[in-house]
């Protein structure tokens, strides 16, 4: 297969934490499992970020963007809005919604504003053609007429970048483990190759759950994580707090 | 409205230095002048901090116009690489209040090269404490030497803790040149009227 430099590059923008969109902010429970003492080392941190993959990250958010992705693809703004009401309504704790959807509101205003600027305000997101598709993504997540979560978003921006939707996925997915590890890594005693061997144990599993939903429709959109929700509605309440969820 | 409609002001500056003190004190000063009034603090560690920093201002401002903003203990990379999460807060401020003339954002405690990201900030203030010793001036970080305004603060310390605010203002005029800084003492409130009328000068009225 051949690279598309462009596409390659905006992949590595996209999963690297230099992206300003505040994914240092989240912690998506973890904070809450440190301060209970729920984690001693880094195999606990391997077995719960491997659970996150498979239980979260792959059957909700990986379908989440990939539906997105193939809304922008066809110019089906309809379908977009629906795959983002339903990662509303499927991402049970309010602070896992709140870093995800301030995330995205950040990736909308960076890389989707630009194009919006060129086109004309669309009033009515239904009416957009697949053109000003961005556009009207841009300007239902700027008016609040929908969420605006960030593997939503980010399905619409990699696919104007010209990502394949598994390479959009897989990116997404990284960045999700690398930006836990770092969180761990600020909170807890991880040494910086304990860290590094974690994240090699569970590339296996980034590439398996992607591969696994990259097809998945809009109605296998699911989450089962009980006790990271438990933790991040913990959180909320927590007596000592750095980070937003 | 967003943060791009309103003033911003960032307070930054080493841990226990005096910036909730120096905020503590112009809150009241800028209402006092009539401003509409929001603060933003970064790195609140407890709901405990957070209780007392809004009972602080109960009486002065709306309860949503203070808000903490946790960093994700990166003090630094929320005021100056990624202050997204900061100007998040800021449009919700803006989104409940159009009228807001002014923000005042206090980073969480950082090192001597913390500086503001200029969209996040129109104007920042490096708040020092003689306590930490009357070299951090000559140790030219960019906080110090990149600030707006330098303020040296706990000037009273100053003789408990060996500290010669004479040197100290000689350092800080040779590595700060033409631009200003203000001795406080936020304890007793001194020095923070010009600190406010640098403020107003260099941002509300400009």
């Amino acid at each position: 297969m051949e690279t598309d430099p462009d596409a390659f590059l905006t992949a590595l923008r996209l999963g690297d934490s230099f992206l300003p969109v505040g994914g240092y902010t989240a912690s998506y429970g973890l904070e809450q499992y440190l301060n209970e003492d729920r984690i001693d080392d880094g195999d606990d941190l391997r077995t719960l970020l491997d659970a996150y993959l498979r239980r979260v990250v792959g059957p909700c958010e990986t379908v989440a963007l990939a539906n997105a992705y193939e809304a922008r693809q066809n110019g089906d703004l309809g379908r977009l809005l629906a795959v983002d009401e339903r990662l509303h309504a499927v991402t049970m704790p309010r602070e896992f919604r709140e870093s995800s959807t301030k995330a995205g509101a950040k990736l909308c205003e960076l890389l989707l504003a630009d194009e919006r600027e060129e086109g004309e305000p669309v009033d009515d997101p239904a009416d957009a053609d697949c053109d000003g598709f961005a556009t009207a993504v841009a300007d239902a997540v700027d008016r609040g007429a929908t969420p605006g979560h960030y593997p939503v978003v980010f399905g619409v921006v990699a696919g104007d970048r010209g990502l394949s939707r598994l390479e959009a996925c897989l990116t997404h997915a990284y960045s999700f483990v690398t930006g836990l590890l770092g969180a761990a890594q600020r909170l807890g005693r991880f040494g910086h190759t304990e860290i590094q061997t974690v994240l090699a144990e569970l590339q296996s599993v980034i590439e398996a759950v992607c591969e696994r939903h990259v097809d998945d429709g809009i109605a296998a959109m699911t989450s089962f994580a009980p006790m990271a929700e438990i933790m991040g509605m913990r959180h909320e309440r927590a007596g000592r707090r750095l980070f937003m969820s | 409205m967003g943060y791009r409609d309103v003033a911003k002001v960032g307070l930054g500056g080493p841990v226990g230095s005096g910036k909730t003190a120096l905020v503590k004190r112009l809150v009241p000063e800028l209402v006092a002048e009539g401003y509409e009034v929001g603060v933003i603090a970064n790195d609140i560690m407890t709901q405990e901090d957070a209780d007392v920093f809004r009972e602080s201002f109960a009486d002065l401002l709306p309860a949503d116009l203070v808000e903490g903003v946790e960093t994700g203990a990166c003090p630094h990379t929320g005021i100056r690489e990624d202050p997204s999460m900061n100007l998040a807060a800021i449009d919700e401020f803006t989104e409940r209040h159009p009228e807001l003339d002014v923000v005042l954002v206090e980073s969480g405690g950082d090192n001597l090269a913390a500086t503001f990201n200029p969209e996040l900030a129109d104007y920042f203030l490096f708040v020092i404490s003689v306590a930490e010793g009357e070299d951090i001036p000559r140790k030219r970080g960019p906080g110090v030497t990149q600030a707006d305004l330098l303020v040296v603060n706990k000037t009273d310390l100053a003789p408990h803790v060996d500290a010669d605010l004479e040197v100290i203002e000689a350092d800080a005029g040779d590595v700060r040149g033409e631009d200003p800084f203000v001795f406080t003492n936020c304890k007793d409130g001194s020095g923070v009227e010009e600190v406010l009328a640098h403020v107003e000068r260099e941002v509300l009225f400009a």
